[in-house]
């Protein structure tokens, strides 16, 4: 999981590397950026595997800011099944910072 | 490049609600929530809030159109810069400066929607759309019966709230089991049905149904379910999101 926070450690998910720097990339909109990561996903895992992540990943950049900008509390058993390892790769400061 | 039709379809539909008159904003005013979403993104002063240990500590004028009243300006700005910042203080300084709940409920729908249209564009390599049109007429407020201010920090309608008059936002009234499950985050936007089904029906097609996503026996896209749940975790820490 450390891989979800710092975008570099292992991950055992096949093609991790490139999806990870593609999501990265997707958010930054630089399209510079953005080809070179979207020809990794093409040249590894091809072009309807492209799709569905940048189609996934752009939800998932819209359904956060529907979650912040409302303030959804994550439901109590999710909480409890997630406590130890939220706490380890630091998502609970994350709270800390709303203002 | 070939892309699903129906990642298209859903695109296309979801954009081209944005030009229609909604339940609280004109077809006019959602145009001008989806422009200035994309105009937040060179702020200058939604940059140096950005880069600062609080955003309170910076302050100034937004960089904007000019369309819309400021307490509006200031919402989509700070959720398309800065969401993962934001806490109910902000919500309750927002409200207080005139923003109406169900206003803002809807608005950041339209800033989603503008959010997750453009970021598949640019990723795929497409050029962003332009604007939707704009159609005339009033927007048709209502606000269901039974919602309830429990949940977070605008009012929802929970599942088991949901009165025969209100649309299916839960799509429990369908053949099968409910394709909804009322999950905390899918009743985010509940106070706004209509801004809601926009949404959902745009982003399940997206992402999965909620029983595509139950289901690991077989996989529905061209991803696999831990490809994906990884892509979503990877979004979600990259905008500080704690849900």
């Amino acid at each position: 999981m450390a891989g979800v926070m710092d975008g570099a450690s292992e991950m055992r998910v096949p093609h991790a590397t490139e999806l990870l720097d593609f999501v990265a990339a997707a958010l930054s909109f630089d399209p510079v950026r953005i080809a070179a990561t979207r020809d990794a996903v093409l040249n590894t895992m091809g072009e309807p595997a492209m799709v569905d992540a940048a189609a996934v990943i752009a939800g998932f950049n819209g359904i956060t800011r529907i979650a912040d900008a409302t303030g959804i509390p994550l439901e109590d058993f999710k909480a409890e099944q997630s406590e130890n390892w939220r706490a380890t790769l630091g998502i609970n400061q994350f709270a800390n910072t709303k203002s | 490049m070939p892309i699903r039709p129906d990642l298209l379809q859903a695109q296309d539909r979801a954009w081209t609600s944005l030009g229609h008159p909604g339940t609280w904003w004109t077809g006019a005013d959602r145009v001008a929530i989806a422009a200035e979403t994309r105009h937040a993104a060179s702020c200058p002063l939604c940059a140096a809030r950005a880069e600062a240990l609080s955003p309170a500590m910076v302050g100034g004028d937004h960089a904007t159109l000019g369309s819309l009243p400021g307490a509006a300006v200031e919402a989509i700005h700070r959720i398309r810069t800065d969401s993962g910042r934001i806490g109910e203080s902000w919500i309750d300084r927002l409200m207080a400066g005139g923003m109406d709940e169900a206003r803002y409920v809807e608005l950041v729908s339209v800033v989603a929607i503008t959010i997750a249209i453009d970021t598949f564009r640019s990723a795929v390599g497409l050029e962003v759309l332009p604007l939707p049109p704009v159609h005339l007429g009033a927007p048709r407020p209502s606000r269901p019966v039974g919602v309830k201010r429990d949940l977070c920090w605008v009012s929802t309608l929970a599942p088991e709230d949901v009165g025969p008059d209100d649309p299916d936002i839960y799509l429990m009234r369908r053949d099968g089991p409910p394709q909804r499950s009322g999950a905390n985050i899918q009743r985010a936007l509940s106070l706004v049905p209509q801004a809601m089904l926009q949404w959902w029906d745009m982003l399940e097609v997206m992402y999965m149904p909620g029983p595509w996503m139950r289901d690991f026996t077989r996989e529905y896209r061209a991803v696999s379910h831990a490809q994906i749940e990884m892509l979503a975790a990877r979004v979600s820490a990259l905008n500080r999101c704690i849900y």
